[in-house]
């Protein structure tokens, strides 16, 4: 139930995770260490950090974000995405 | 009469947060007395400040997310008495601090306002922190239920409290909820260091940030279970954040709040049981590595 669902809807109709603007991160890869879910990849190539597996995030945590010096990591709207959780919730008969 | 605090800000000088942090830090000592530490000094020569440090209460101030100067204070083993974050400063006055370290036109009068909104903490009013009007209406758990995996051994309530997917909980007493984390978070975040609440009378959102708890790992936001306008924070764990630790079901709850949904909200909370099938799912998956 945990991995696979948040709320009773399956993880991988929930768009949350985490969104890098490059133009701001240092990669220092802080965010990449405090994640303990491997939603985040560090490459060798460009760009050096990449949200690998987004459906591993723990949706409407926004822990990573807090580390992040220079303030590169963002997230969707957590009431935009409660709606569309609501809405799932409808579609798919309740719990 | 002002209290005497001890300052230990952000050093940073490659970004104007840090630059407001210091700017903060400067107009704090002169309105209170205060003395500052150089975090650089610090680090290098700890003795020159052990007996500044044992006289004053020790405030932090941040500059960006990277927290150097609370890193500095929980390397060093430091308890913290308040915390102020210019970069979460920053955010709540549509302020918006430049990558260069140059100060800014519009810095002095943000540090200013700064000032203003914590200047009554530090004077010994305590402003804009009210004690719980109901510290006897709610009653802690009666029976628990109990998880054991290796070493660790989690408790989860069986009557009473809701949780969300999250590991926050409420506990309900008519139209009032108390708030916390569950015993699975607080081991997860191991020691915690320093807790921010939400403010007496912010509205908040179920699924909405109640806060922030700190442990040496990272700083966490926390999740509301419910929505609701908090009408009372928990004071004993602003002064000791390891009552979290120690029972966060009882002595660690974090906020009262007033609910306005409940009903509403409870469809998205689990109670006890379902809550203790997730948490054994977390368990298992951490173990796992995933």
């Amino acid at each position: 139930m945990a991995e696979n669902t948040f709320m009773g809807v399956p993880r991988e109709k929930i768009t949350w995770a985490p969104v890098i603007d490059y133009s701001r991160c240092n990669y220092c890869l802080e965010c990449a260490k405090f994640c303990p879910h491997q939603v985040y990849e560090v490459r060798e190539e460009e760009p050096r950090l990449i949200v690998a597996n987004p459906t591993n995030c723990v949706v409407f945590c926004r822990a990573c974000a807090k580390t992040c010096g220079p303030d590169a990591i963002s997230f969707p709207e957590k009431s935009w995405v409660l709606e569309a959780i609501k809405a799932l919730r409808q579609e798919e008969g309740g719990k | 009469m002002a209290a005497k605090y001890v300052i230990l800000p952000c050093n940073g000088l490659d970004k104007e947060a840090g630059c407001l942090a210091r700017e903060l830090a400067l107009k704090m000592a002169a309105a209170t007395g205060s003395e500052i530490i150089c975090p650089v000094l610090y680090q290098t020569a700890p003795s020159r400040y052990a007996s500044l440090l044992q006289e004053g209460s020790l405030v932090v101030i941040d500059g960006c997310a990277t927290r150097c100067a609370s890193r500095i204070a929980a390397n060093n083993n430091l308890k913290i008495y308040r915390k102020i974050t210019m970069a979460e400063e920053a955010k709540k006055r549509d302020y918006n601090p430049g990558p260069d370290w140059r100060v800014g036109a519009g810095a002095a009068a943000f540090v200013e306002d700064v000032w203003r909104s914590w200047q009554p903490v530090f004077m010994e009013a305590e402003a804009g922190r009210v004690p719980g009007e109901n510290a006897g209406l709610f009653a802690g758990p009666l029976e628990y239920a109990i998880h054991r995996h290796d070493k660790f051994i989690f408790r989860v309530p069986l009557a009473g409290f809701y949780f969300n997917e999250n590991d926050c909980w409420v506990q309900v007493e008519g139209n009032r909820g108390r708030v916390g984390i569950s015993d699975y978070l607080q081991q997860n975040l191991s020691d915690i260091t320093f807790v921010t609440p939400p403010d007496p009378g912010t509205e908040v959102e179920q699924f909405g940030e109640m806060g922030t708890i700190e442990s040496a790992k990272a700083v966490y936001e926390l999740v509301s279970p419910v929505t609701g306008r908090v009408v009372a924070v928990n004071e004993a764990i602003l002064e000791a954040p390891e009552l979290i630790n120690e029972n966060p079901y009882e002595k660690g709850w974090i906020a009262e709040l007033e609910l306005t949904n409940f009903e509403a909200d409870r469809e998205f909370l689990l109670d006890g049981q379902r809550y203790m099938e997730v948490l054994k799912e977390k368990v298992a998956d951490f173990n796992a590595g995933k």
